[in-house]
């Protein structure tokens, strides 16, 4: 028996096989390196050299085999997509409600793209979705027609955003600062996820977002401003022992999840390289 | 949240401990093991006709509860899981007593009845329940009018709904019905519950005033 037949993945139940057989789907023999496959393979887009990977559906591995329902069942699931070996209802309800909360938020969101360009009376501040406010972008103003609407991204960016949300940092955040005081710029803002963005830019965009937020983290005594400073000092700190001291020892007691976040919040903060830029102006509307 | 009557009227057959923890979870969920809640319920449907049939609204108060709280649905997802072991079970439950059978099934159409998912059906459930459905469609089944009397009151309850999720199924089932009617050698009350449902999917899920009259107002000589 193999030591780890079933992993859990992201919700999903995955056999070793399974993971075996699409990694020898992935790889050319000599890419071996660039496309490796690691637990992550399925998130990117492309390989470590660039190449686009053969997409697959981003939430279910493989196809299902029917064979493996019990004969005495009188039905025959018609699948809604790919679906994985084994599947508990705990997890089908709540991909289900993922999936149709999506769907509503969409449907909220173009209602609110099409009023603002016909606005038609004053506009009242709804208590729906707060992803996805603004459609008054100048820059990035979607046409009717512009706007993701692939159900497996709108998925996979709306888990992003909830991992943000479910934080102390962001329950703070939002009873600290009403939403019609929110400074453009100053105060994180949740990505939009209806509008169009690669996967870069847009993850991009929620690390930023992520971090901005620790601001409000909790242990904070003193404010969130205390917080920032020191979110921002601790980032020089770390550039220069790692300059120094080469060392690789990236503990640290910022709250920022990773080292790449670390030189990233001292950036955003203090001078903002261009790249940085762009999506600081993208972010802000 | 105070616990509304017919909440409390449910949860009577319950001992008192066990009353208390679940007004406890119904107003502060996130202050209760929420896993012990969902077993604990399971456990009594299994056993409970009554109870089996009108779980369905506490679990639905736990659920929207937890979700306010916490924001979490671990005891949605408890539930479920738990159910579905049961589900897996049921032809060895069915096998060791009837009763427990019939329980489930009421239980899980209680279930798919009640939580709803913004307001649609759980889609997990269609199969399961129609699983159920279909079983007690069978003809050994159908000689049991304590199954004949399950299957009826679920077609009535959550019929429409079910037939919503997927026609062809439910087109099945009445084939499966309609044949055991006419072939079967059924007792005459099995029969009469059978005539009663194959009349109320006909007439939209709904009886007309005749077929009212005829099945449910008393004779008198």
């Amino acid at each position: 028996m193999l030591p780890y037949t079933e992993g859990h993945w992201r919700g999903l139940t995955y056999t070793r096989q399974q993971f075996v057989r699409e990694y020898e789907n992935d790889c050319k023999p000599d890419e071996n390196r660039n496309k490796g496959a690691s637990r992550w393979s399925h998130c990117r887009k492309r390989g470590a050299d660039g190449s686009l990977r053969k997409s697959h559906a981003v939430e279910e591995p493989g196809k299902c085999s029917q064979s493996s329902r019990r004969p005495e069942s009188f039905t025959t699931p018609e699948s809604e997509g790919p679906v994985s070996r084994v599947k508990n209802w705990g997890d089908e309800v709540e991909a289900e409600e993922m999936r149709s909360n999506v769907q509503r938020d969409m449907h909220r969101y173009r209602r609110r793209i099409l009023e603002a360009d016909f606005p038609q009376r004053d506009r009242k501040i709804s208590s729906g979705s707060s992803d996805s406010r603004d459609s008054r972008d100048s820059k990035e103003s979607p046409a009717k027609g512009d706007i993701e609407t692939d159900e497996a991204t709108l998925i996979r960016r709306q888990k992003q955003i909830n991992y943000g949300k479910n934080t102390l940092a962001y329950d703070g955040y939002i009873k600290e600062v009403p939403k019609h005081m929110r400074q453009p710029g100053v105060h994180p803002k949740t990505p939009n996820k209806f509008k169009k963005y690669s996967r870069r830019s847009w993850d991009q965009q929620i690390k930023l977002w992520r971090v901005k937020l620790h601001a409000w983290d909790p242990p904070a005594e003193e404010g969130s401003d205390v917080q920032q400073i020191e979110v921002i000092d601790l980032g020089e700190i770390m550039d220069f022992e790692l300059d120094v001291e080469c060392s690789a020892d990236t503990e640290s007691k910022c709250p920022t999840s990773s080292g790449a976040s670390l030189s990233l919040a001292k950036d955003s903060f203090t001078g903002t390289p261009k790249k940085m830029m762009k999506i600081e102006d993208t972010e802000m509307s | 949240m105070e616990t509304s009557s017919k909440e409390e009227y449910t949860i009577q057959s319950f001992d008192l401990e066990t009353q208390k923890l679940l007004k406890t979870a119904l107003k502060d969920p996130g202050s209760v093991d929420l896993e012990k809640v969902s077993n604990v319920i399971v456990d009594q449907s299994l056993k409970d006709q009554i109870f089996s049939r009108e779980a369905g609204r506490i679990c639905y108060t736990i659920v929207q509860a937890e979700a306010k709280q916490t924001n979490g649905n671990v005891f949605r997802r408890n539930l479920l899981n738990r159910l579905q072991q049961e589900f897996k079970a049921r032809e060895e439950t069915r096998k060791r007593s009837t009763q427990e059978w019939v329980c489930l099934v009421s239980f899980i159409c209680n279930i798919f009845d009640y939580l709803k998912v913004n307001n649609i059906p759980m889609m997990a459930l269609v199969h399961p329940v129609y699983d159920c459905l279909f079983r007690l469609a069978q003809s050994d089944a159908l000689q049991n009018e304590e199954e004949v009397d399950c299957l009826v009151l679920q077609l009535h309850r959550i019929g429409d709904q079910l037939e919503k999720m997927n026609m062809q199924l439910m087109d099945e089932l009445f084939n499966l019905l309609r044949d055991g009617f006419l072939l079967q050698d059924l007792s005459s009350m099995g029969r009469l519950l059978l005539l009663e449902i194959l009349e109320f999917r006909a007439g939209g899920w709904t009886l007309s005033e005749t077929a009212q009259k005829y099945y449910y107002s008393e004779v008198t000589d």
